[in-house]
């Protein structure tokens, strides 16, 4: 059941922590400079973010809990589920950015563009455009590990990918959550 | 991270596998894309000095105008044509050079020359490992570096020149292109080459934290690893924790330059136009500079001191003294260099309690600096000082780094501030304290893993040649610039002695200028010592400073996998240097306590009642007057 990965594994899943750890730190510095911003200005982005976003948001947890059926699954060594899940986890993960993208044009719509005398609400563009290319490398990291699934790799590599994709996954998804949250407390 | 996975071939951990020794390499995959951290070690020192040979140059250029404004130099313009007209630097060019010099030394000689070389070469070696966690990401981690450089250095070839913004790039001057020449291209390539930078140093950093955690030899637990191990992993935290901040706020600058947002920008007329931006602030900028910019100065310096504190000890053949208060000196550091970086900016308008708070935290860091110090002069103090070239490096590192530091008191008050800021004593105090102290430790590396480097010695003679005249031709240069600045004298101006209250600098200037190129002179003795002493130097031998760690265990003719057989267990600590019994004044960190039973302490076996009893047992029998001073 429970596979034991080799040191030179581990240090590696390490090392994924450790940039999880530093691109925490990258969102701290914007969400900080939201907070001095606002602070000094006395004003936040003052929207009513687009519903999109609540969609959005649904979308990438559920692609997590989907990710993470796959993940039990190929502990399970059950190939055949593993693949539904991590089509499921791939498919939504292209539509949560599909949603972001959609949410911008309804932001764009309203006047809140990102070229704005009001930095707060360029900085609603910026941070979930970083966002989104945290889950463009998301989506290659499960890519491999569906590749992997139709190409029968050992299973040792497989649960290495897997807890690699898993790792960052969720990451990101609670990383949206917070920003999201983020945004709607500093109005 | 795909490819990643199927690079884990050369270090699957396997400690008892013996067909790690040479795969065969093409010359591409040795010296061009080698994953060898030894190799990437030298590729990353090399580059480094080659990008502090130009940086050094820049500054005789610059100084060279402060020196003699009014005087023409024809050979000026030869080479550099339109910037040098008439044979005199212009004010666009003079703050191009001073941006460009700041850069490359702070960030791509002393940070990934520094930290790239030796981090790389020393952290496998000293804690007994194949290779990086991940060799793979340790290649790209060099090549990342190599293109910024060549981007960098590409803005010296395009027609508006390089960024001249200061290495600090504050907005407005930096995010708006038309400001000065150097705000245009210049300034883009500029944040292109660092943004390569960061990703560099952002997978060597992950890199060595993950190797040093993860991946140690038998019995090398942290407590018995060698301070500079200690000093590359605390860099590389802080390098880890803060330079994606930099990263956050050079993505927003990139898009008040190139977008149009206001991030950093507001009412701001250029000419007779108004711009639209509004609502930005570029103290917003400073706050998410100096966040990533003070721990760098602390990036720069601690390889420095780790350095030091190993060249020191083996050269005192003494240990080295409060190995546990240089650790938590080195963590006090760490930690607090991340709430200091308001010092930066005591003159923005900050609450003065603010100012305050910044102002005690930055002076509780000259504690553990001066614990650090201390201990240095304390390890010194009645040694067996053998003066190698690196020794006095290290010595010397001391030195800049206790005048320069001993400013850094005057300059973290708050008040003193308003006086002394952005003038040549804040000049003074960096140059000393980061620059030649951070220079120093490096040189004292250089000299003293040249031979597990190159397998070759460095000739002694220059190297004495080449320190003495550096050493003092550097305070030369910067212990002036003081007085300069407590005079008033404000960094970074093109011609100053032309006001008249300053023009009585005029003459000190002209000593500072010819001190400086006299400095750059003596790197013409370490260059060729340097590049000579690879082909032709004396042969090394294994251990040739009679060192305790483990790198001096591996033959020195280097292979892929560092140890032919087995990686060595260790033992010991690192600085079992003449240590009262043992037959040599050291003991390798490999000799386990059996084979010294005449030189063992009981704080030796760390507790362990059993090791204790048979100690005493032995002492007793066999060395009665040793177990009467130690076990009474």
């Amino acid at each position: 059941m429970e596979q034991e990965l080799p040191p030179s594994l581990k240090a590696k899943k390490f090392i994924l922590w450790l940039f999880v750890v530093s691109s925490t730190i990258m969102f701290g510095g914007f969400t900080s400079f939201y907070i001095v911003f606002a602070a000094s200005k006395g004003k936040g982005h003052g929207l009513v973010l687009p519903d999109v976003f609540m969609y959005s948001t649904a979308v990438l947890v559920l692609s997590s809990i989907c990710l993470f059926f796959a993940a039990k699954a190929v502990r399970n060594q059950n190939v055949q589920t593993q693949k539904i899940f991590l089509s499921a986890t791939l498919v939504l993960g292209l539509v949560f950015a599909w949603l972001q993208i959609d949410a911008w044009s309804a932001l764009y719509q309203t006047g809140a563009t990102l070229v704005n005398n009001n930095a707060a609400i360029s900085l609603i563009y910026i941070v979930s455009g970083m966002h989104l290319l945290h889950i463009v490398a998301g989506l290659c990291f499960i890519a491999i590990s569906l590749f992997g699934a139709f190409s029968n790799v050992p299973a040792q590599k497989a649960v290495y990918r897997i807890e690699i994709a898993s790792i960052f996954w969720h990451f990101i998804d609670i990383l949206w959550i917070y920003l999201y949250v983020f945004l709607l407390l500093n109005s | 991270m795909s490819t990643i996975t199927l690079h884990d071939t050369h270090n699957n951990g396997h400690h008892d596998d013996h067909d790690h020794g040479h795969h065969e390499q093409s010359f591409i995959t040795k010296y061009v894309f080698s994953q060898d951290h030894k190799m990437i070690a030298k590729q990353f020192l090399i580059t480094g000095i080659v990008m502090a040979v130009i940086a050094m140059g820049l500054s005789i250029l610059f100084r060279i105008q402060l020196a003699w404004p009014d005087k023409s130099f024809p050979i000026l313009e030869t080479f550099l044509g339109k910037w040098a007209e008439g044979g005199r630097i212009k004010p666009d060019f003079y703050l191009a050079l001073v941006t460009i010099h700041g850069t490359i030394m702070v960030f791509f000689v002393l940070t990934a020359g520094l930290s790239g070389t030796f981090s790389n070469l020393l952290i496998p070696l000293q804690l007994g490992v194949r290779d990086m966690a991940s060799p793979f990401m340790n290649m790209l981690s060099y090549w990342f570096f190599f293109t910024a450089c060549i981007i960098m250095m590409s803005s010296f070839f395009i027609q508006t020149g390089p960024a001249s913004a200061g290495w600090t790039i504050y907005p407005p001057l930096s995010a708006l292109p038309k400001a000065i020449p150097g705000s245009g291209l210049g300034m883009t390539l500029w944040l292109a080459s660092m943004v390569l930078f960061v990703v560099s140093q952002l997978m060597g950093g992950i890199n060595y934290v993950s190797t040093v955690l993860n991946m140690r030899t038998k019995g090398m637990d942290l407590w018995k690893m060698p301070l500079t191990i200690w000093a590359f992993f605390l860099t590389a935290i802080l390098g880890v924790l803060s330079f994606p901040v930099l990263v956050a706020g050079v993505v927003l600058l990139i898009f008040d330059r190139s977008f149009g947002t206001s991030f950093y920008l507001s009412d701001i007329v250029m000419g007779s136009q108004v711009l639209p931006n509004e609502g930005g602030s570029p103290i917003l900028w400073e706050h998410l500079f100096w966040f990533l910019g003070h721990p760098e100065v602390y990036i720069v310096i601690m390889p420095a001191l780790g350095i030091s504190s190993e060249v020191i000890s083996v050269n005192s053949r003494k240990p080295i003294f409060g190995y546990h208060a240089m650790v938590y000196s080195l963590i006090g550091i760490t930690v607090l260099s991340f709430i200091v970086w308001g010092h930066h900016m005591f003159v923005t308008g900050m609450n003065p309690l603010l100012g305050g708070v910044f102002m005690i935290t930055t002076l509780i860091i000259a504690v553990p600096s001066a614990v650090k110090t201390f201990n240095y002069l304390a390890t010194l103090w009645r040694g067996n000082i053998r003066f190698t070239p690196a020794m006095l490096c290290a010595i010397g590192m001391v030195s800049f780094f206790i005048s320069g530091g001993l400013t850094g008191i005057f300059l973290g008050n708050a008040s003193l501030d308003i006086n002394l800021h952005d003038t040549y004593f804040v000049v003074a105090h960096f140059h000393l304290v980061m620059g030649s102290a951070a220079i120093f430790g490096m040189l004292a590396g250089v000299y003293h893993w040249y031979p597990k480097m190159f397998g070759t010695m460095m000739n002694a003679k220059l190297g004495y040649l080449h320190f003495w005249v550096t050493f003092i031709c550097a305070y030369l240069v910067f212990f002036p610039l003081h007085f300069l600045g407590l005079d008033g004298v404000p960094r970074r101006y093109y011609a100053f002695t032309e006001f008249e209250f300053m023009q009585k600098w005029v003459t000190v200037n002209i000593f500072v200028t010819w001190s400086a190129i006299v400095a750059a002179l003596a790197q013409v003795a370490f260059l060729f010592n340097f590049f000579y002493s690879i082909f032709f130097g004396k042969k090394a031998t294994q251990n040739p400073w009679e060192s305790n760690t483990l790198e001096w265990t591996t033959p020195v003719e280097h292979i892929h996998g560092n140890w032919p057989g087995e990686i060595p267990t260790v033992h010991r600590w690192p600085y079992d240097y003449s240590k009262p019994g043992a037959e040599q004044d050291f003991i390798p960190q490999t000799v386990p306590y059996s084979e010294t039973m005449l030189s063992n302490m009981p704080h030796d076996f760390e507790g362990n009642a059993e090791s204790e009893r048979i100690q005493r047992e032995w002492d007793a029998k066999n060395a009665p007057e040793k177990a009467d001073v130690h076990f009474h």
